[in-house]
């Protein structure tokens, strides 16, 4: 391992070798062992994360009382959650879900429209209806029917 | 409790695992955003909508995605954003409140070493907002590269370039710092003479 290879491990995963990858570990630990500049690199590193980790955050007196004091609104229902699917925040991202959401009023006309008859009668009583009309066919007098057929 | 059975009773409106859940959290999520942020009234309403979005949309916590802590990050860093971007100053750190930033080095601390934080707290801000989040994610809330380019929704490659890019900047300003500390040490003596 190079010196600037080093550096940059260093400057990726800290000071702390523990924490550099597997394969790169031992290699790390060798050119420490042998190089100075090595040694004050790393040295330098492991300051500037212990300054780091000294850096404490502002003490919000009264936030946790405020946060826990808020009114809770109500919770996402099942519709909110799938509009939140449907049309995601990265909107361009997924382009499937707001295609799959143009096509879902075309399956459902195509499920209520194989559900319903909406007037279109029954084969089976279309066939009653033929019986009776061919009954009172039977009985009309064709001939009339016949004679002006000639002309 | 575990994280996954606290969060079920959230999801079934118990409001005592709510507040386990702040009371475990708010701490690290405020501390991020006023990273970002660099004030304490922003930082305090994103601290205070980011618990929201947990109540509301606990059902949508995977566990098999992210750790709890994760995810609230995460929620955190995109309303940090929203914020940012909304008031146009994603890149300058102008508004950074210095009353604020003397409330962050512990008062125990020895001067030399709390002149340094100091130099190191405000050379943080001057970062870009990227590398802001990817050192503090990394090295002041010890989450993974990987944990942290989930969070900042980035690859990890990225995330570890972004890191690089910010260690060795500050580097740079601590070893400024300590080349400056002698001849002020120095000049200070003299003065006193």
């Amino acid at each position: 391992m190079t010196l600037d290879e080093f550096k940059t491990l260093l400057d990726t995963f800290g000071g702390t070798l523990n924490t550099w990858p597997s394969n790169s570990r031992k290699a790390g630990e060798s050119l420490l062992e042998s190089n100075p500049e090595a040694r004050l690199l790393i040295a330098e590193t492991e300051e500037l994360d212990n300054l780091l980790s000294n850096l404490t955050g502002p003490d919000f007196t009264g936030l946790e009382q405020r946060v826990l004091s808020q009114q809770l609104p109500s919770r996402n229902t099942w519709i909110d959650s799938a509009i939140q699917w449907l049309v995601p925040n990265g909107f361009g991202i997924q382009l499937w879900r707001p295609v799959a959401a143009g096509i879902l009023p075309l399956v459902f006309g195509i499920a209520v429209g194989n559900f319903f008859s909406f007037g279109i009668s029954d084969p089976e009583l279309a066939l009653g209806y033929w019986d009776d009309e061919l009954a009172l066919l039977s009985f009309s007098d064709l001939s009339v029917a016949s004679d002006t057929a000639e002309f | 409790m575990t994280e996954e059975e606290l969060m079920k009773a959230i999801c079934s409106g118990n409001q005592t695992a709510y507040q386990t859940v702040v009371k475990q959290h708010l701490p690290s999520i405020s501390h991020y955003a006023f990273r970002l942020l660099g004030n304490s009234k922003d930082t305090e309403d994103i601290a205070q909508e980011t618990f929201l979005k947990l109540w509301t949309n606990a059902t949508s916590w995977n566990p098999k995605k992210a750790k709890l802590s994760t995810w609230l990050h995460r929620i955190t860093h995109n309303l940090c954003i929203d914020y940012l971007r909304k008031h146009g100053r994603l890149q300058t750190q102008a508004n950074f409140d210095e009353a604020d930033e003397e409330k962050l080095i512990e008062p125990h601390i020895k001067d030399t070493e709390r002149e340094k934080l100091q130099t190191l707290s405000l050379a943080l801000n001057q970062l870009p907002e990227n590398q802001r989040s990817a050192i503090m994610l990394c090295t002041m809330q010890n989450f993974s590269n990987q944990e942290a380019a989930d969070i900042m929704s980035v690859s990890v490659k990225a995330l570890e370039s972004t890191l690089a890019r910010a260690r060795r900047s500050l580097r740079v300003i601590i070893q400024e710092f300590d080349k400056q500390q002698p001849i002020e040490k120095l000049l200070s003596e003299r003065e006193q003479l």
